[in-house]
């Protein structure tokens, strides 16, 4: 990923557009990834949220599907 | 920061739509699951059928339900507070008379629960109520414990098995089984929704 990388504009959503999208879809509709470290997982996290660590993500986007919207924090 | 990164690498590698939660998770004010990724699951293995989930989902509520009837009676003095576990009392009885209904109209039989109760008790290792948490232990850390303080226990336990009913629909392999799951996390999390309007209620 280059430097300029992080100035093009990702699409976001913000916390109440969350709360929206995942009260009105089925779990299996999506995917929910919590990309931050286990321990901060292991404190709190959105219910029903995966855990791929940033650094592991490369390695495991296999259990992301990509028909799928997804939503990462 | 964290997640415009993933959501770049994510974008990268060919997915289509992908979001970033602005502010991250300090940004939610919802609900939140703890424990590790794997905790509770262990007790639904992906692969048990439809009646073996609905019996252990079931000892589960009874458990909770046994936790709130605790709760209820601890805080005798106290008018309001014992209406409010009573109302949980008789929303997990309802939550068990759903999972006998869901369970009825997906396979057209009545199940055992005695005999599935028995059947778990060996890995549950006694009552455990929603959240793997043993109801012997919740019942004595309430004790001299404040109102609010056991509500949050309660939620924190609900969300706990909001979060595990979510993950065992999406890993579970058996389609009758999925939707009981589908169901459950539906239906808690109406529940979490009336809990936490006690709270603020209280607080």
């Amino acid at each position: 990923m280059g430097v300029l990388d992080y100035f093009k504009s990702i699409p976001t959503m913000t916390a109440d557009e969350v709360r929206l999208f995942l009260s009105e879809k089925l779990p299996d509709a999506y995917n929910l990834v919590d990309v931050r470290q286990p321990r901060e997982y292991e404190r709190d996290h959105i219910p029903g949220a995966n855990l791929i660590p940033m650094a592991e993500l490369k390695g495991r986007l296999k259990e992301i599907d990509p028909a799928k919207p997804t939503i990462v924090y | 920061m964290r997640s415009r990164s993933a959501a770049t690498l994510l974008l990268g590698s060919g997915l289509k739509d992908v979001y970033s939660m602005e502010g991250g998770l300090r940004a939610w004010n919802g609900m939140v699951a703890h424990g590790q990724p794997e905790a509770g699951m262990a007790y639904f293995s992906p692969a048990a059928d439809g009646e073996d989930i609905v019996g252990l989902a079931w000892s589960l509520e009874e458990g909770s339900r046994l936790f709130y009837q605790a709760v209820s009676e601890h805080f005798n003095d106290d008018k309001e507070t014992q209406q409010m576990f009573s109302w949980l009392v008789s929303a997990e009885k309802n939550h068990e008379k759903h999972l006998l209904e869901t369970y009825e109209s997906l396979t057209g039989t009545q199940p055992d629960f005695e005999k599935l109760r028995a059947k778990f008790s060996d890995s549950l290792n006694g009552t455990v109520m929603e959240g793997g948490i043993p109801v012997k232990e919740a019942i004595a850390w309430i004790k001299g414990k404040g109102v609010s303080e056991s509500l949050e226990l309660a939620i924190a336990m609900e969300v706990n098995a909001y979060d595990l009913y979510i993950k065992m629909s999406r890993v579970t392999e058996d389609k009758q089984a999925k939707q009981i799951f589908e169901k459950l996390s539906a239906e808690e999390q109406v529940h979490l929704e009336k809990l936490a309007s006690l709270l603020d209620d209280r607080i």
